[in-house]
């Protein structure tokens, strides 16, 4: 297990380093700079050439990478020249809204999810199964952003039970949420679905029902356990695809965490907001991966003997 | 049985959460439902920073912020028309190279300490100094201040110096960006009570400012960049007042009996610059004719029909140096012969480029109207960085902008933008530049004036570029905010506001 270990995590970082490297180069080579975006087009040609001067823009490619390295690799990304604030002060202070917006929304989705596919899985192809099939097909064929402002239209301009637009409380929580959610929830109701009816077929669930146990504990005892495997899996893998959903459901609701951030940064070329918040949001996925990895070894003693073999 | 059980809890719960929540909204932060004359508002544009004379200094965001936290020495009132603001007086000598201001007597900023002219004079250097854009307006200005005086030297003479004060705002000599990270000290109407960069500015009136107490507790500027989500919080009463609002969205607004549409005339013009470096529009004959080519006046009357009208010159009628032209007809018979007369290559391709989505339809419909007499235009949508660099390094044939003049004056505009060395619309005119420099040196006002319609004259008939239309800024608000004026650049400010409890 812990070479294993090992080599998961110098994958990790591995990979984080591709993101950083990638983040920086990608941003180099998109035309226009922070110089011209700060300037804007009321500058003169020889302002903003003397502004890049003065932000090092005009240092040789591969020196701006050494110095932007340096400072990654302590957690430094340098100063955001809108907020005049060290970019990870700022990304760190929006995390936390990003990280509760997420987790909400899994929560929500696994509530949801579990329950519709487990009731869809265990009798396949009778009518719960299909209605159920139906919903989730088009829960998650809605796009976040079009399934945002319908709940807007109905839940806050309709019927006057919710805010907006905004963030900080409770209520300004749900909407978002429930945005990110619904294309996830359908996604683990699927997932659920196909491996409850799998799992209900196996032969050890017929030995465990000839025993007479009764329909529930066959569920929950056999069925269930088995059948959340690949759920876990995909919900851990999912988490990087729900903050990429997070940084469009952010926009939409005004919601003040690191994804709206990323978007303003991006369009500003705040290089060294882009730079962290997409470190960040990398470190996130691959944590997930390997948390993906020691859970399913956990729940399946299979994966466990094959680590340790 | 017990699943089904399982199941209803699960749902309970959910539904529960709603509830919770649903009870809450009711009393959403902001909003006139909370009384004690509140207002929450929000425009397209995120408060990132409130440092009035810093590296934002132009943003949009940090304008409206400025407008209501600080103080600057004079106000535009209308065309070359100034009232003091924290200045009493000021003279201007001979030869517009000595500005001298007095400030009020008493003034002080929002922690007690007077405001002095050394605290005028670090603003100015600082906003020289600041990698900003107004930076580039105070070029050889020198400073020296008094306790209650401040003069400004230019090193040749500028009577427009005036006009480009107006976005200095003044804040304590011993101010750095720091200062602005938390609770500044302020010299507006407002004080701040808490800021998040990028989040919400919360404001409540300075109880020490020198001139008339804001009549609200307290103003908080939301950050909500999305228009839909501004428009439809308006209507929830979760805002009070927003801008930054399109036409259509006008017209869902005037179904809308508790919000009121508020539209202002500032500076902007819509400007679409035809590259006079481009070979195929080297001759100004090609360029009328493709001005001529455009049905302008339908396209303003289909888009935008609350917040423009059609233009008779290249600077708005608010700002000083305006003066109406002759308004070129749409006519694409005579356009195509004239296209034909000047030898126009009709197999170019113009390459149109703009960057901001509220264009898209606009620009379209102009290729539409080119490609009706047989002229190639290719609509290049481009992301603002971009944009900005394309711009900057004429790599375009045809842009499209909305340009304002800072300070209501046009050496902002015309003076800044025309001339050879600016190098920003490809049209180089040895005699525009000296219409230009005459009025941008000139003391008297009259002979500016003179000057600056000559100027705009030669640009309008040489069609350095289309000048289409004067926007007004839009803005909605509840039927329960009264006193709502736009500035006269047509900002929002909210210490002439109140709102029914």
């Amino acid at each position: 297990m812990l070479p294993q270990l090992v080599r998961r995590l110098g994958l990790m970082l591995f990979t984080v380093w591709g993101a950083v490297s990638l983040t920086f180069v990608i941003l180099r080579l998109a035309p226009g700079d922070q110089a011209t975006v700060q300037l804007g087009p009321e500058a003169t040609a020889a302002d903003v050439a003397a502004l890049r001067t003065e932000l090092g823009l005009d240092r040789p490619m591969f020196t701006q990478y050494l110095d932007y390295l340096g400072g990654a690799m302590t957690g430094d990304f340098g100063e955001s020249y809108r907020f005049r604030d060290s970019a990870m002060t700022i990304i760190l202070d929006r995390f936390p809204a990003t990280v509760v917006l997420a987790l909400t929304a899994t929560a929500l989705a696994l509530t949801v999810g579990l329950i519709l596919g487990i009731l869809a899985g265990r009798s396949p192809g009778r009518l719960a199964d299909r209605v159920i099939s139906g919903i989730t097909l088009v829960m998650q064929a809605i796009p976040p952003f079009w399934s945002g402002i319908m709940l807007i239209l109905l839940m806050a301009l309709t019927l006057r039970l919710l805010p907006s637009a905004g963030s900080g409380d409770l209520e300004h929580l749900v909407l978002p949420a429930v945005t990110l959610a619904i294309p996830f929830a359908a996604l683990i109701a699927r997932i659920t679905r196909s491996s409850v009816a799998e799992v209900t077929a196996e032969p050890y669930i017929q030995t465990a029902r000839s025993k007479g146990l009764s329909e529930r504990a066959v569920l929950s005892r056999h069925a269930i356990r088995n059948s959340v495997i690949p759920v876990v899996t995909m919900v851990s893998l999912h988490i990087g695809t729900l903050m990429g959903g997070a940084v469009i459901v952010e926009q939409v609701f005004a919601w003040e965490g690191v994804g709206s951030l990323l978007v303003s940064a991006v369009g500003n070329r705040d290089y060294a907001i882009v730079q962290g918040a997409t470190v960040l949001f990398a470190i996130v996925v691959v944590t997930m991966n390997l948390l993906a990895d020691v859970l399913n070894a956990r729940l399946d003693p299979r994966i466990r003997a094959g680590v340790t073999s | 049985m017990r699943s089904r059980r399982h199941t209803a809890i699960a749902v309970t719960a959910l539904l529960g959460l709603f509830a919770t929540t649903a009870c809450g909204a009711g009393s959403a932060d902001g909003g006139g439902a909370t009384g004690g004359g509140e207002i929450a508002v929000a425009g397209q544009f995120p408060t990132e920073s409130i440092d009035p004379n810093g590296a934002l200094a132009i943003d949009g965001g940090t304008r409206v912020a400025s407008l209501q936290l600080y103080s600057p020495l004079l106000e535009t009132v209308g065309p070359g028309e100034f009232d003091g603001k924290a200045a009493e007086s000021w003279e201007i000598n001979d030869t517009a190279t000595e500005f001298t201001f007095t400030l009020r007597d008493g003034i002080t900023f929002s922690d007690g300490s007077p405001i002095t002219g050394q605290d005028v004079a670090a603003s100015f250097e600082r906003t020289v100094a600041a990698d900003s854009p107004f930076s580039a307006n105070f070029v050889d200005v020198g400073v020296q201040a008094t306790d209650d005086t401040v003069t400004f030297t230019p090193a040749a003479p500028d009577p427009a110096l005036l006009a480009k004060l107006t976005g200095v705002m003044i804040t304590p000599a011993e101010a750095t960006e720091d200062s602005y990270l938390d609770k500044p000290v302020t010299s507006g109407p407002f004080t701040v009570e808490s800021f998040t960069p990028g989040g919400d500015l919360v404001m409540v009136p300075n109880d020490r400012y020198w001139g008339e107490k804001p009549t609200l507790d307290r103003v908080t500027i939301r950050s909500i960049p999305e228009v839909a989500a501004r428009v439809t919080a308006l209507e929830t009463g979760e805002l009070d007042i927003i801008w930054g609002i399109s036409d259509d969205q006008v017209t869902q607004l005037n179904g809308n009996t508790e919000v009121q549409v508020v539209s202002a005339t500032g500076s902007a013009v819509t400007t679409m610059w035809m590259n006079a470096s481009t070979p195929a529009l080297a001759k100004a004959e090609v360029r009328r004719a493709l001005w001529q080519a455009v049905d302008f006046d339908k396209k303003i009357k289909a888009l935008y029909p609350e917040s423009g009208e059609p233009a008779d010159s290249v600077i708005a009628p608010t700002v000083f140096g305006y003066a109406p032209q002759e308004p070129v007809t749409y006519d694409p018979d005579a356009a195509k012969q004239a296209l034909v007369d000047a030898g126009f290559d009709f197999d170019t391709t113009l390459r149109f480029h703009f960057s901001q989505a509220q264009f898209r339809q606009w620009v379209k419909s102009v290729v539409s109207d080119l490609a009706a007499i047989g002229v190639k235009a290719e609509a290049l949508e481009k992301e603002q960085a971009v944009y900005t660099e394309d711009l900057l390094s004429l790599n375009w044939d045809i842009n499209i902008q909305q340009v304002g003049t800072l300070g209501l004056d046009a050496s902002y505009n015309l003076g800044r933008l025309y001339t050879c060395a600016a190098e920003r619309t490809g049209y180089c005119n040895p005699e525009l530049d000296r219409m230009l420099k005459l009025a941008g040196t000139a003391v008297d006002p009259a002979e500016r004036q003179a000057a600056y319609a000559d100027a705009t004259e030669l640009i309008w008939n040489e069609a350095v570029g289309m000048y289409p239309m004067f926007v007004k800024n839009l803005f909605a608000t509840r039927a329960s905010v009264s006193g709502f004026e736009p500035d006269v650049e047509g900002l929002p400010r909210f210490d002439t506001v109140s709102v029914d409890e």
